[in-house]
């Protein structure tokens, strides 16, 4: 192949090292006003009265709005989600108010001078005192919320979902285990921090038409959902979607682009933007979820799982319209990768009055990979079996069963090649190494899964035009947030097409008016499905071409080939055609004209897919699982807690690495947001549940100075038949599973086992000294 | 609030603009100059986004006072390459993938240029000193690391 | 956004002093803004008239005079600071000290002066000069005084400096002979952080004894020097008895809080490890 498998540069390099790239915040707008929101400080409290009066009064101020102004609930699969506070407010932060005014600093100024009177409530701070029968309600009214018919909502709890899963026969499995093992888990919530914080303009145009510009990975998602929530047609939505500055998840909803455009028709039609500043992003915008896990294991001495009961309790925060199948996800891919013949798992999505939670990068595995991970190792420690081994005993391979009953397929991919190859490029079986009195070397390994969580009927489009020079262009509803689709996407066409990348453009901005529609940018689906799109587009366009040479140069199509940028008859290369001279129509001398412009266009959806049914969770959820494995060697101070990661090898089974720079790109920065994550991430709350580190002074992420000594990526490629040139998806896999590997490594160099993230030298710390 | 005038040179181009004391050199960048390639993104000395170059040395523009500029001179990312050729750091930054979502690239460009421009042969560990005050969530910094070692490289 | 602010810029002490004098509590010096604009813009810092001092000649001295010291103006960078092979070679503690602070782009504007003055309890040059035992060199238009840095923090954010005043520069004088300081940084990470503790120490031999100073940041309301730890070390005993009470004694002095960096817990841990993982280094080089 000329194109794919090519190490081709990223299509939008040029604009991104030159700072000419467009993102929401670069826009400019005529008329445009500014918006400032004043936030809540408290968890959970009454708003009994709102006073702007004086704020009104500030020049510049153009209009104030509060939650009864905008009478809407949102939400992407439950819609519990208002538009600003109404009622009562549910978490430190939650939007109460805001002001729309000529600049930021009247805006700014404005908001001091809101009075707000709230009676508190007693707030729920921990997911596991949500459960209680007597807990506050976050949401009394749960019962009364259109909800997606994928999820079961409990009214009169805090349950936004319940997934259950069954297989087998857990009691059974329990009695012919020799050995039972049962560990509890915790993950605090984290923020995506992505470096640009989410930026959106509005604008209600005065017939009644909405405009959106926005850093948002989904743009077909929030006209679907803003159009349902406001009565709009689609066609009077329009979406525009520039470059996004990381998403990871947190942009992939619908966040405050319905603010920005019932602001603006308050304000006077005129286009209104908000720009969320570092503090609001952590303490505004949603975050990831928090996470309990319980999981009993019963194995056989010989290293067999026999039967696997888990619990996941994720905490949704105070809103959980995508946070329900955060949950759901976990629960169907809930043992891991292995194969667990009687199985009984409840994933729960719960709320609190917490930041809410959203998609990131990776959703429910990141989490529920910490307990499994966790869990395999203590049980392999238990049996007195390598922790290897042990995986590798109940790896779950082509032929078996996942926990939804769903037969793995012959060509999904293979996590035994995984962990083999992380395993030898650690120097797996080496005991750990003291180096100096409190020093010590020890290695650790974590392997991993995901499918995409996504409805069965998630689609993705794609549209190629030949260019009357011809050269292509490539439209494409998948949003650029770093992680490269649109170049593999366009090495794709290239190869189909027969033509060199550099003359196919990719479009660099999505805008629903004019994009072929995507469900949305998440969950590792998009180099897949639009992949497929792209292919079935490019082959429409072939057919499109050979039509028309056929005619003009009166062969059947059949024996025609496109190379080149030709088209031509197959061993008679001289009896050609530019596909330029096609391009719009062919002319002959006399000025007879045949065809017309030539534009193929392409779709797909997964095959077969199922919704689970209520009560088993049995069906087929997946359009393919990717696996991986992760093993780090750390050092140790046994005295201060310190951790270094000396090496780090990752393995994925990507079936097919259209380009191998980006896949190995999107492992290397994920791996690292992994550790960040797991070493130091964490919203840190005071009793009242106020966020206590919303600036980067105080939440830590990794810095070049973090990064491992050493990274060693494994790529493994055993195609899968119906992906892309046998490709998979991998862009939030990378990020799965270093933490609990690290964790086995402390285990293994201290014989401590720290079921809590994060692992912070201080947390490390203390888990050794309470050993001692 | 009494506007001052200041006078100063951006990307070679001398400018005289009248501006609020209350205003950072990140705000006149962005706001006054409509130079949207210096990003914002923390405003508070954390993450490096808005670094550029005030008089040949790099400085994040969310702690400079715009009143503090007057008489200096300003390279943002903007002034780096001219008429569309890219300078060697910016090369491999392409080359080497150090670039995803984009949005910490016009920081890391100036710092590379930056440092190598005072060190020409700098170690790793220099590189990643230098790196330090710039944050980048995509790519996990060694790509951008190995892109500016390289430039180093291929100089000697 | 910054709060409204008057800014002015005098190129004179002169100039500088009438300005202090005019807007007294109201006024605020300017040097690298480090830390000054985050304090404005989270509303922490009220003066709202804020006096540039970069013009000013009299501020930029980075001047060692041997048999003398060192002197550090008000606005010299820990850039210059650390390009300086007079302060790696003589003052290795506190070269080690500023290289920890901030990162490389910051340190290109903030000052030495400026991190002294903030009084932030995690200073990280402060306890280095605490044991280098810096003077303090204050000025108004009353006159010149020099102080102690031992008695120049007063509280959180606090030191004795009165509105109408000026740190100069920073006086410090020649070490002890032949010394060996080092300052050791617990961070929550690799790269770059404020302190979780941090523990300046030097030793040197005087007669037949090894003498040695210890002073830390974010472990009190102040950075603290602990003279007791010093003098319990001095008295006889095996080495390894004269470290672990100068171990025990710090332990007792410091009154470390817990913050979103670490608890209280986990400092006082690391002021004993980080002590005498110090003074050990000390012992085996000196």
């Amino acid at each position: 192949m000329k194109y794919v498998g090519k190490s081709i540069q990223r299509i939008d390099a040029f604009e991104k090292v030159t700072g000419s790239a467009e993102y929401a915040g670069d826009i400019e707008l005529p008329g445009m006003l500014y918006t400032k929101l004043l936030l809540s400080p408290y968890a959970h409290a009454k708003i009994k009265s709102i006073d702007f009066s004086d704020a009104l009064k500030v020049p510049g101020v153009i209009t104030i709005a509060i939650g009864e102004d905008f009478p809407f609930r949102i939400g992407l699969y439950v819609n519990d989600r208002n538009i600003l506070a109404r009622k009562k407010v549910r978490w430190v932060g939650e939007p109460v108010a805001a002001v729309v005014a000529e600049n930021l600093e009247a805006a700014e100024e404005a908001i001091e001078l809101i009075k707000v009177d709230y009676e508190p409530l007693p707030p729920v701070l921990d997911v596991r005192d949500a459960l209680k029968p007597d807990a506050p309600l976050v949401h009394e009214e749960l019962g009364e919320y259109a909800h997606s018919p994928a999820f079961n909502p409990i009214p009169g709890t805090n349950i936004a979902n319940r997934f259950v899963v069954k297989k087998g026969n857990v009691e059974e499995g329990f009695k012919k285990s020799d050995v039972i093992v049962e560990n509890e888990f915790l993950m605090p919530q984290v923020s995506h921090v992505p470096m640009e914080p989410h930026t959106c303009i509005g604008q209600y145009m005065k017939d009644g038409s909405i405009k959106i510009w926005t850093s948002a990975q989904s743009p077909f998602a929030i006209r679907y959902i803003l159009g349902y929530s406001l009565g709009v047609p689609l066609h009077k939505i329009s979406v525009y979607v520039p470059y996004v500055g990381g998403g990871f998840g947190g942009k992939a909803g619908i966040n405050f682009e319905p603010l920005v455009v019932l602001l603006s028709k308050k304000a006077g039609y005129r286009p209104v933007k908000l720009e969320l500043t570092r503090e609001e992003q952590f303490m505004v915008a949603p975050v990831r979820q928090g996470f309990y896990g319980k999981i009993k294991t019963g194995v056989t001495r010989d290293g067999k799982i026999m039967a696997e009961k888990i619990l996941y309790v994720f905490d949704a925060g105070a809103y959980a319209d995508y946070g329900v199948n955060i949950g759901r996800a976990a629960g169907y891919s809930c043992t891991g990768p292995y194969y667990v013949p009687n199985l009984e798992g409840e994933s729960l999505t719960v709320y609190t009055n917490h930041p809410w939670g959203t998609a990131f990068r990776g959703f429910g595995h990141f989490e529920f990979l910490w307990a499994i991970e966790r869990q395999m190792e203590i049980v392999a420690a238990e049996i007195g079996m390598d922790p290897i081994e042990f995986r590798l005993k109940n790896a779950l391979l082509p032929g078996l069963t996942t926990p939804t009953g769903e037969k793995l397929r012959e060509d999904a991919g293979r996590i035994d090649q995984c962990i083999k190859a992380v395993a030898e490029k650690i120097g797996w079986g080496t005991p750990p190494v003291k180096i100096t009195p409190n020093k010590i070397r020890a290695k650790g390994i974590a392997a991993l899964w995901k499918a995409p969580a996504m409805p069965p009927n998630a689609a993705s489009s794609a549209i190629i035009k030949l260019n009357e020079d011809g050269t292509f262009l490539l439209s494409v509803g998948v949003t650029e947030i770093g992680q490269g689709t649109v170049t593999a996407l366009a090495q794709i066409v290239a190869e189909e097409l027969s033509v060199p990348v550099e003359k196919i453009k990719v479009v660099p901005f999505r805008h629903t008016d004019l994009t072929p529609y995507s469900w949305q940018t998440v969950a590792s689906r998009n180099l897949f499905m639009e992949g497929r799109a792209v292919i079935r587009a490019a082959r429409d366009v072939k057919e499109q071409i050979l039509e028309v040479a056929s005619q003009v140069l009166r062969v059947p199509k059949d024996d025609l080939e496109i190379e080149d940028e030709k088209v031509y008859v197959k061993g008679r290369p001289e009896w050609s055609l530019q596909l330029k001279d096609i391009a719009a129509g062919y002319v002959y001398p006399n000025g007879n004209t045949i065809g017309g412009p030539i534009i193929g266009r392409g779709y797909y959806v997964g095959s077969r897919l199922t919704y689970l049914d209520p009560e088993t969770g049995q069906g087929y959820p997946a359009l393919k699982w990717t696996f991986g494995a992760q093993a780090v060697e750390i050092e140790l101070d046994t005295e201060t807690g310190e951790i270094k990661i000396l090496k780090l090898v990752s393995a994925f089974d990507v079936g097919k690495a259209i380009n191998p720079m980006l896949v190995e790109g999107q492992i290397v920065g994920g791996c690292v947001q992994s550790i960040s994550l797991g070493m130091w991430e964490e919203y840190k709350y005071d009793k009242n549940g106020r966020m206590i580190n919303p600036n980067l002074t105080d939440y830590k992420i990794a810095r070049a100075g973090d990064i491992p000594e050493e990274h060693i990526v494994v790529i493994i490629e055993n195609p899968q038949k119906d992906g892309p040139y046998g490709a998979r998806g991998v862009g939030e896999l990378s990020m799965l599973s270093v933490p609990p590997a690290i964790a086995n490594a402390i285990f293994h160099a201290t014989g401590v086992n720290i079921n809590n993230l994060p692992l912070s030298f201080e947390n490390i710390w203390k888990a050794l000294k309470e050993k001692r | 609030m009494e506007k001052k005038k200041i006078i100063f040179k951006i990307n070679g181009v001398e400018k005289t603009v009248e501006v609020e004391p209350n205003k950072t050199l990140l705000w006149l960048i962005r706001e006054v100059l409509k130079l949207k390639g210096t990003k914002k993104a923390c405003e508070r000395g954390d993450c490096g986004l808005c670094t550029v170059l005030l008089n040949g040395e790099p400085v994040k523009s969310c702690l400079v006072l715009a009143v503090e500029v007057d008489g200096s001179e300003i390279v943002t990312v903007e002034g780096l390459s001219r008429d569309g050729e890219l300078t060697p750091i910016q090369k491999a930054f392409i080359e080497h993938g150090a670039l995803q979502c984009g949005f910490c690239t016009p920081a890391f460009v100036i710092v590379g240029h930056w440092l190598l421009n005072r060190n020409p042969n700098p170690s790793r560990e220099e590189v990643v000193e230098a790196l330090n005050g710039v944050l980048c969530r995509c790519t996990g910094y060694r790509p951008i690391i190995e892109a500016i070692l390289d430039v180093a490289k291929k100089r000697k | 956004m910054l709060p409204k602010i008057e800014y002015s810029c005098p190129q004179t002490l002169e100039e500088l002093f009438e300005i202090l004098e005019k807007y007294k509590e109201q006024a605020k010096v300017l040097a690298g803004g480090t830390d000054l604009l985050v304090s404005l813009r989270d509303r922490i810092e009220k003066a709202r008239h804020i006096v540039d001092i970069k013009k000013i000649k009299e501020l930029e001295k980075l001047e060692y005079r041997e048999g003398e010291g060192l002197v550090i103006g008000a606005t010299v960078t820990l850039r210059k600071i650390l390009e300086s092979r007079v302060v790696k070679e003589r003052y290795p503690v506190l070269w080690e000290a500023v290289r920890t602070i901030g990162d490389m782009i910051l340190k290109n504007r903030a000052t030495l002066v400026g991190n002294i003055c903030n009084a932030s309890p995690a200073a990280d040059s402060a306890p280095a000069l605490l044991i280098l035992e810096a003077k303090v060199r204050i000025l108004s238009r009353e006159g010149f005084r020099e102080v102690p840095i031992e008695n120049f923090f007063t509280g959180v954010k606090k030191t004795i400096l009165k509105p109408w005043e000026i740190v100069k520069e920073v006086f410090v004088p020649e070490p002890p002979r032949n010394h060996f300081g080092r300052y050791l940084k617990m961070m929550r990470v690799m790269s770059e952080d404020l302190s979780v503790v941090g523990v300046a120490g030097l030793g040197y031999r005087e007669g037949g004894d090894v003498k040695i100073r210890l002073a830390y940041s974010s472990v009190a309301p102040t950075p603290l020097r602990i003279r007791e730890a010093e003098e319990a070390f001095l008295k006889p005993g095996t080495i390894e008895e004269k470290i672990e009470r100068a171990v025990q004694i710090a332990a007792e002095k410091v009154s470390p809080i817990s913050d979103v960096r670490g608890s209280a817990e986990y400092r006082l841990h690391l002021v004993k490890v980080l002590t005498r993982r110090l003074l050990k280094q000390i012992v085996e080089v000196v």
